[in-house]
């Protein structure tokens, strides 16, 4: 694996008033690779994606996209500079087709004209096994499909990172496998991915490194097996005392 | 899931075959309808006497004022009561140029657009930074300042107002052609245009916004700047009618040029036709247009069943006359979805 940094966060705090989200996480994300995220809830996880993604301001903190610095830019921005993400809970563009809603990424964020962006947005749509379900509206779509379009319509911007947020939640194991295998898919295609998911085994199955957040802070960082079997991992996500 | 191999996208070749259908059977229809309508419009001369005319000229002023309204609140999310301050700005701007400088006065209509396209530049700025009623409430204050601005100052012959005495200089059938095409082109640039702009690849970037503006800007949309061209465009559209609706009144002052009333019926036309959709507005502007004739005469009482036919509304038909439509029957007489079919037999 290529040890390029693609993301680079320093000492990336976050405070909602009196509350401390995340406290000084610091971490890198190579390119090509998969880092899962882990943590308990209300570790900060998402907070961390919102300021990757340029959803929320950091409170301090520096974050970089290869040579450049974040600090200021708009999501809008971001996602044209190659940062895809989904959202734990979906948000699909209810009055549009399903077809439509990966066209808004392709065009916009993928920086695709518009006819250009019809046969790659139907690939897409293939890929993720959304096409018979096209021209739904997204807004009658059933849970899982709206956590696919999510998937599809962050890979029609074409990401050079993308943000995964729990995506596997909900699914069948079934479903799991397969979504496990899109992504490595994905990966393999050169895409850099940093995924926060609750499905340890899916996680475990593609995920090159793991970090653990807990109140905001990093508590581990490294080879899946190594993270796993951490005591204060072990303690703080799994409720097992060492 | 089942797995499906993954092709890598930036290689042209493994993209399937698949072709878009934008237009409808009832979408080509209409757009033939609308075309003789304007072409009726513009020759109204012909066909119409000057009583017809005024009335046709009205409701077209409603229409386009609608419309405005509907791209601000349907679309780009932004509710605004205050969009009678453009109106007012281009009429007497229009006065202005035609009465005190001497321009042409049907040049200066389209002169005087720049008045309100340039004043909504910083109202946006001001305004953007309020949130839903704030924004609302927000819009009104602007308005009334406007208006207030308008009543003191003597340039404008303060509360007196101004007449359009040059109007004069021009016979009744060349004030009936020059009202006719206005008409037509008012239509064509903010009906028209709003379809032109819904269809292209901006209108798709404008829904995305309305239905989530975070995701939208998270995929790459410049939803700040979309709104702020929403904006200035709405006040152009709405200038455009309210210099119209002045000329052919040849006569303006601060409480007619700055009437509230405008934002009423913008509102209780696109929320009874059908918000968010360019048939809801047609809808509607022939509902108040109508209602308007027949019962105007019963002054505030009319207003109290109007008000309660748009509360009626928003409680029980969101989506209006045209939503209960378009869910019964799927036809679309401005129709700007995107139909995919895949051309190939390996469609799933």
């Amino acid at each position: 694996m290529s040890r390029e940094i693609l993301l680079q966060a320093r000492d990336v705090s976050k405070s909602f008033g009196a509350v401390r989200v995340l406290h000084e996480v610091s971490f890198d994300v190579y390119r090509g690779e998969v880092l899962g995220i882990l943590g308990p809830n209300g570790a900060g996880k998402t907070t961390l994606f919102n300021m990757i993604s340029g959803d929320i301001k950091p409170s301090g903190g520096d974050i970089r996209l290869g040579e450049i610095a974040l600090r200021g830019e708009p999501p809008f921005k971001r996602c044209r500079m190659g940062i895809g993400r989904t959202y734990q809970i979906p948000r699909p563009y209810s009055g549009m087709t399903t077809f439509e809603n990966l066209l808004v990424a392709a065009a916009f964020g993928g920086g695709r004209s518009e006819s250009d962006a019809y046969a790659f947005c139907a690939q897409v749509l293939t890929d993720c096994e959304l096409a018979d379900k096209a021209n739904t509206s997204s807004g009658s779509l059933t849970l899982l499909d709206r956590k696919r379009l999510e998937l599809a319509r962050a890979l029609a911007s074409d990401p050079k990172l993308l943000l995964l947020d729990e995506i596997a939640g909900g699914l069948t194991e079934e479903e799991s496998r397969s979504l496990v295998a899109l992504v490595r898919r994905i990966r393999d295609r050169g895409v850099t991915i940093v995924w926060i998911e609750h499905v340890l085994h899916a996680l475990m199955a593609v995920a090159d490194r793991l970090m653990v957040l807990n109140f905001g802070e990093k508590i581990a960082e490294g080879l899946p097996q190594e993270v796993i079997a951490n005591p204060e991992v072990k303690r703080v996500y799994m409720g097992v005392e060492a | 899931m089942t797995s499906v191999p993954l092709s890598p996208v930036s290689h042209a070749p493994a993209l399937p075959q698949v072709m878009v259908r934008r237009q409808t059977a009832s979408g080509r229809i209409a757009m033939v309808l609308f075309l003789l309508a304007v072409v009726a419009l513009a020759a109204m001369p012909w066909w119409a006497k000057t009583g017809t005319i005024r009335m046709v000229l009205e409701l077209c002023c409603y229409i386009a004022v609608a419309q405005m309204w509907n791209m601000l609140a349907g679309y780009a999310g932004l509710v605004s009561v205050g969009q009678q301050a453009f109106m007012g700005a281009a009429g007497y701007a229009l006065f202005v140029l035609a009465q005190t400088f001497g321009v042409n006065p049907f040049l200066a209509i389209f002169i005087a657009l720049l008045v309100p396209a340039f004043l909504a530049v910083p109202c946006y700025m001001l305004l953007h930074r309020l949130d839903g009623p704030y924004f609302a409430i927000g819009t009104w204050v602007v308005a009334e300042v406007f208006r207030l601005v308008a009543s003191n100052m003597g340039f404008l012959n303060a509360g007196a107002g101004m007449s359009l005495n040059v109007m004069k200089e021009y016979s009744l059938l060349e004030r009936n052609i020059a009202m006719s095409l206005l008409c037509a082109l008012m239509i064509l640039l903010t009906i028209g245009g709003s379809y032109w702009f819904l269809r292209s690849r901006y209108g798709l970037a404008l829904i995305a916004m309305r239905d989530n503006p975070v995701a939208a800007a998270s995929q790459g949309v410049n939803v700040p700047r979309l709104r702020f061209m929403i904006y200035i465009a709405a006040a152009v559209g709405c200038g455009l009618a309210g210099a119209v609706y002045s000329m052919a009144q040849l006569r303006i002052n601060p409480p007619s040029a700055f009437d509230p009333m405008w934002a009423n019926v913008a509102i209780f036309i696109v929320m009874v036709g059908g918000i968010a959709s360019i048939e809801g507005v047609l809808i509607g502007s022939l509902i108040y247009f109508i209602a308007d004739r027949w019962f105007g005469q019963y002054g505030a009482s009319y207003f109290v069943v109007l008000g309660v036919m748009t509360v009626f509304v928003a409680l029980y038909a969101r989506g209006g006359i045209w939503g209960a439509v378009s869910k019964r029957w799927d036809v679309h007489w401005f129709p700007i979805r995107r139909h995919l079919i895949y051309k190939t037999e390996e469609r799933p």
